[in-house]
């Protein structure tokens, strides 16, 4: 059979979704990527903070009153996201939503508890047996941090399933590389839209980049970053953008935001996940790991 | 291992994506019509170049609608497919551009996409497959979306 190849993008979780992939026959390939979007379209729908039907909203309503069942992939992200808040200890937080809300970076609803702007207790999500939720304190979540990674890695694993023998998923610049062979990757500068600061080959692992927000539709310039550091409670600045590649989108996706909000002290952590980044400071320089492009020296 | 290291980046590598813009091709209409009813016989143009009546066996089986978002530094061509209850079955991007800088609010430059339509592969510059870096809204294709549902969201028959 003729090697095939597809590429296709939506518009899923706030951004475009764009998925390529390689295989030997053309109507399979079809076939997994519709599976691959599919599941991308499911991890919206259940993690949207947006829509007030999903597993989020329902949770952001209810779970301080009594245990809410979620979906079995929603279980999932809020059992990694207790688990990164825990490893570590406290940068990485999915109950700043109060305080995206505040920024302006969420829509306020007419759901909004007032008082409670700071980040909740870290005991605050207790995850029950048959995949309930309970929310020991009052607290808003958004799985923003880590919901697009997941999304990523799941899609890279129904493609796989599928015997898509090579592809990319890239979700707005959180994405995973799976096949044989490396795939350059562009890395945005942070300060600037416009230029890359480099390439980077990557193959069978995950790369997130977190820095400003770009909408072309409206200026050409950078909002600052949506990062929210717990403790100071207010958005990371002393970082222009950062790049983890990890094994997984979820991980990268998450150390993204450590790394903006601790800077060069997140180095144990990151070695601790076999991840490394790249860092673009506010004074221009650009700092790695030292793993960083070791890996793919060889 | 914990120290971290000055980068200086491959000085090929530097230069790549400072071109005024790149477009990224995903599907033709053909395709993403074949892709979003795969079992219609035929696809009957209402108007030109932008709505279809996706057929099989000479029922109506869906709508196939194409749309441009045109903001201000970026063009991006997308199909809504609907269903034959007028509800939304699938969205494609067929062609992302993406611009930058002072340059694109040139006159001129602007003025190359003029009557440009789906069928007119525009070619700006480099294609640069993969960019991680900020995330760009898909706001306005979303709004583009709900703008189609509204107006022919109503029902194929």
């Amino acid at each position: 059979m003729a090697p095939a190849s597809l590429r296709r993008a939506c518009p899923l979780l706030g951004t475009y979704v764009d998925i390529s992939a390689a295989g030997s026959d053309h109507r399979d390939l079809v076939a997994a990527v519709d599976a691959a979007l599919a599941v991308v379209e499911k991890i919206h729908r259940l993690m949207s903070f947006h829509d007030p039907a999903s597993d989020v909203s329902r949770l952001n309503r209810e779970a301080a009153l009594g245990p809410v069942a979620v979906d079995p992939w929603t279980w999932r992200v809020l059992d990694a996201a207790v688990d990164l808040n825990r490893r570590l200890r406290g940068a990485f937080d999915i109950t700043v939503a109060p305080m995206l809300q505040d920024l302006g970076l969420l829509p306020s609803g007419a759901d909004r508890a007032g008082s409670a702007c700071a980040p909740a207790p870290s005991d605050t999500i207790e995850l029950m047996s048959d995949r309930r939720v309970h929310f020991r304190h009052a607290a808003r979540i958004d799985l923003g941090g880590v919901a697009k990674g997941f999304a990523v890695d799941r899609a890279v694993a129904m493609l796989r399933m599928r015997n898509v023998t090579s592809g990319l998923v890239n979700a707005g610049g959180d994405l995973a590389a799976f096949g044989p062979h490396p795939q350059t990757i562009h890395l945005r500068d942070p300060r600037d839209p416009t230029r890359s600061i480099g390439a980077i080959d990557i193959r069978a692992e995950a790369l997130a980049s977190t820095g400003g927000r770009f909408d072309p539709f409206t200026s050409a310039a950078i909002a600052p970053p949506a990062v929210i550091d717990p403790q100071a409670r207010a958005p990371a600045r002393t970082i222009c953008g950062v790049t983890v590649r990890a094994p997984t989108c979820l991980l990268a996706d998450a150390l993204t935001k450590v790394v903006m909000i601790e800077g060069e002290a997140a180095a144990p952590l990151l070695d601790q996940f076999a991840a490394a980044a790249l860092m673009v400071r506010a004074d221009g320089e650009i700092v790695v790991t030292p793993s960083w492009q070791a890996a793919r020296a060889a | 291992m914990s120290h971290w290291i000055k980068w200086t980046a491959p000085a090929a590598a530097l230069v790549s994506v400072t071109s005024a813009a790149h477009a990224v091709q995903y599907l033709s209409v053909a395709q993403a019509q074949k892709l979003a009813f795969p079992s219609a016989t035929g696809f009957v143009e209402v108007e030109a170049g932008r709505l279809w009546k996706a057929q099989a066996g000479g029922k109506a089986i869906g709508l196939f609608v194409f749309d441009r978002v045109i903001g201000k530094h970026l063009f991006i061509d997308y199909t809504v497919a609907l269903g034959p209850g007028g509800q939304v079955h699938r969205v494609d991007i067929l062609q992302y551009r993406e611009s930058y800088g002072g340059e694109v609010r040139q006159a001129s430059w602007l003025a190359q996409f003029v009557g440009k339509t789906g069928a007119s592969p525009l070619e700006v510059d480099r294609d640069i497959r993969n960019i991680s870096g900020a995330t760009l809204s898909s706001h306005h294709v979303t709004e583009g979306v709900k703008k189609i549902l509204g107006l022919y969201g109503h029902g194929a028959r």
